[in-house]
């Protein structure tokens, strides 16, 4: 007694959850509840570290939003779980209304509701002359040439024609259903068989595998990229033009592909894509300075290699570079440098590009400037496999076409009674949309018209 | 630049059409009616050769490229696109009705662009993530999408006043017993998102496709990106709640007002409030 009580209760509970999750009721609130949790992740910073979240957050509040997942949030259990319902909700419910959808494609439905029938507005009703069997087949002709070509029945003194146009329209909502399925198989494709990375080639030299974010170990590419050339060009204005590294693909010792990758042109090597991303200087190869001696007011251009000693002609000093400085607190790049004097520093400079009254105002025996350098580059690649955006791509067509099918297309249904009516045949024309009904009735109205003058003036001229 | 007087002048036509659009509701004159259509016509006319001139300017300058990089550029060509919305809908429905509601938003756009001290009118040169043929399939789709979604806003709030109005009791001859019936609003606001729906998909799927091909990922959860999802699930809701008619009338009314705050919220919010990889418009 007890047990089939309860069984009864898991019966109506199961029953009840299957009712939810073929309910639009539960589609609705899943997308509300979807867009607003999304907003919570663009609000606070994804995917930092411990440091730069507590900067922002007190250590509780931090700590509440890691276990929350916030920090983390799209990929976070709660919301791939608010997704998979999603998907579960959309397949229950699009299998639940297949049958309904079904019918459509099945045999052709000769008759309407008889309700329809008694709808027909007049002018949508008229005689033509001769019996059902004589007009059936040149009301068929003219549907075909006025609509589309119908199919027939004929039987007990009447005949029926049906037509219709558009009927996938119908399938449109599956198409775009499925496509969200197979965004998300696309997207777990490449969650799971993919990778996404990072490498910085300075010129010159080259990498065989890639560093993965968050601590796993590095990815091996099974080939090796070379950097050949890094060059960087600004427009007029100091914008940036363009980005450039010219690279060699290396299987063993043998070159096998010389390319250049550039921002928005990316190079595809046995599955794994490399994107230009970033650059920087990794040394100085050779600067040229603007030099002055204080004491003889005697100006002289002077080529250093940073970390050599370079003499300065003509006194018995001699200057190394010692630190290149990419960027001195936004006044460009810069070196730190020592004045050398029998083998002893003397004085230490920092020898900027920029404004020269910078050397002039501080004293020492000599100021210098940085006219050009001849830069060593880096550059930063991201490297990435993803085997799933190919199935991402085949969704979003998907969509597309659903898109097409279920806004820009209707199913279209024109239904026509013939019966005999005293040697004549009385003629109905009845017809359906699923969209755009007010529309179609004046088509209807059109193509009745139509057949309307085309059957008499068929008669006039047979006669 | 002579491009960026003649946008600055739209927007004084723009302002112009919206007070004949008002005056012809209030006034219900058919001369008005049509002094406004045409004031309607010739603005966009002046605004579209603004646009081209501004396209043949960047050439000139050296570094020609379509007038859509820039936060500028963009509510321009997003005026444009509401414009250009309104003036179809209106000479297929043969309604003027809803272009006092509509002229306010191409209005307000081309003026911010004008006037706004951080919008910048420069032509720039384009930077290396912009130089892509998908920047005009990605922009043209998401703007078209967004005007459309401000029609449907601008039906939905006419659709709330006017509920309002019958609740209260509508008098013969009143300002809302002009306004077309709570139905046919009701089917506007639908129409509205049903073409710009598609657009906004295409938006995101010709932006994802772009970003796979600039940054490597076609999709990171950048705000830019999530919030037009959330955008999309809005509008997504919305189109299930009043296919299925679960939902009509005041709550899609509503469900379309919320929709476009949060269109409103992508483009502007997002470059101004949120950080991210999408700072040109």
């Amino acid at each position: 007694m007890r047990s089939s009580l309860s069984k009864e209760k898991q019966k109506g509970f199961f029953s009840s959850l299957w009712d939810s999750l073929s309910s639009v009721r539960l589609t609705i609130p899943l997308l509300i509840i979807l867009a607003a949790a999304s907003i919570i992740g663009t609000v606070i910073p994804q995917n930092g570290s411990p440091e730069e979240y507590l900067r922002i957050y007190k250590v509780s509040t931090y700590k509440i939003l890691r276990i929350l997942g916030f920090l983390d949030m799209y990929h976070a259990g709660w919301f791939i779980l608010l997704l998979a319902l999603l998907s579960l909700n959309l397949v229950v419910c699009s299998l639940k209304r297949w049958p309904s959808v079904r019918r459509f494609f099945g045999a052709a439905d000769f008759k309407p509701e008889e309700g329809q029938w008694k709808a027909v507005p007049p002018a949508r009703r008229f005689f033509t002359p001769g019996p059902v069997r004589e007009s059936l087949p040149r009301v068929q002709e003219e549907i075909s040439r006025l609509f589309a070509p119908p199919r027939s029945l004929e039987g007990g003194g009447a005949g029926y024609l049906f037509a219709e146009k558009g009927k996938f329209s119908r399938l449109g909502f599956y198409f775009i259903h499925l496509s969200i399925l197979v965004i998300l198989l696309g997207a777990l494709i490449g969650s799971f068989y993919g990778f996404r990375g990072y490498i910085n080639i300075v010129e010159g030299e080259s990498a065989d595998r890639v560093s993965l974010r968050s601590g796993q170990p590095d990815q091996p590419l099974g080939f090796r990229v070379r950097l050949d050339q890094f060059t960087v060009s600004f427009y007029p204005t100091g914008a940036p033009q363009e980005f450039k590294s010219r690279v060699t693909i290396l299987e063993g010792d043998r070159e096998v592909l010389k390319e250049s990758i550039l921002v928005n042109h990316p190079l595809t090597y046995k599955g794994i894509s490399f994107y230009q991303s970033s650059y920087g200087i990794a040394s100085v190869e050779k600067a040229l300075l603007e030099g002055v001696e204080r004491s003889s007011r005697r100006g002289f251009t002077l080529s250093v290699q940073p970390g050599r000693e370079t003499e300065i002609a003509g006194t018995p000093y001699a200057l190394l570079l010692n630190r290149f400085v990419p960027d001195l607190q936004g006044m460009g790049p810069a070196f730190q440098a020592v004045l050398i004097e029998d083998g002893r520093p003397v004085e230490t400079l920092t020898i900027v590009q920029g404004p020269s009254d910078f050397a002039a105002q501080r004293p020492g025996r000599f100021q210098f400037r940085l006219r050009e350098i001849q830069p060593r580059y880096y550059s930063g690649l991201q490297a990435t496999r993803d085997p799933g955006v190919k199935v991402v791509w085949l969704g979003c067509f998907l969509m597309m076409m659903g898109f097409g099918l279920a806004f820009l297309m209707s199913h279209r249904r024109v239904w026509v009674r013939l019966t005999e009516a005293k040697g004549d045949t009385a003629v109905e024309i009845s017809g359906s949309s699923h969209r755009n009904r007010h529309e179609f009735e004046k088509e209807l109205d059109r193509i009745g018209a139509a057949l309307k003058t085309r059957l008499s003036r068929e008669q006039r001229n047979s006669s | 630049m002579i491009s960026t007087k003649m946008i600055g002048s739209v927007t004084f036509l723009y302002l112009l059409c919206t007070i004949l659009y008002f005056n012809f509701l209030a006034f219900r004159s058919e001369r008005l009616g049509k002094a406004a259509t045409w004031a309607a016509w010739i603005s966009l006319s002046v605004q579209t050769a603004a646009i081209l001139l501004r396209w043949v300017e960047s050439y000139q300058l050296g570094f020609g490229h379509a007038p859509l990089s820039n936060m500028y550029e963009s509510l321009v060509f997003f005026s444009w696109c509401i414009a250009l919305l309104y003036l179809l809908w209106e000479w297929r429905l043969k309604s003027r009705v809803i272009g006092a509601f509509a002229f306010p938003f191409a209005f307000l756009f081309n003026a911010y662009a004008s006037l706004a001290p951080g919008v910048s009118a420069k032509i720039d040169p384009l930077i290396p993530a912009l130089q892509s043929n998908w920047l005009h399939a990605h922009v043209v789709t998401c703007f078209l999408s967004y005007a459309s979604f401000a029609l449907s806003c601008a039906v939905a709030v006419l659709y709330l006043v006017k509920a309002k109005g019958q609740e209260k009791g509508e008098k013969k001859g009143s300002l809302i017993s002009l306004f077309p019936s709570l139905d046919s609003l009701d089917e506007m606001v639908y129409k509205t998102i049903v073409v710009g729906f598609p657009l906004l998909t295409i938006g995101i799927v010709t932006g994802a496709a772009w970003a796979n091909y600039a940054w490597g990922s076609y999709w990171s959860w950048d705000p830019k990106e999530t919030w037009s999802l959330i955008t999309w699930f809005v509008y997504a809701a919305f189109l299930h709640a009043r296919v299925t008619r679960e939902w009509r009338g005041k709550r899609t009314a509503i469900l379309s007002i919320i929709g476009f705050v949060s269109v409103i919220f992508t483009y502007f919010g997002v470059n101004y409030l949120l950080s991210g990889l999408h700072s040109y418009a």
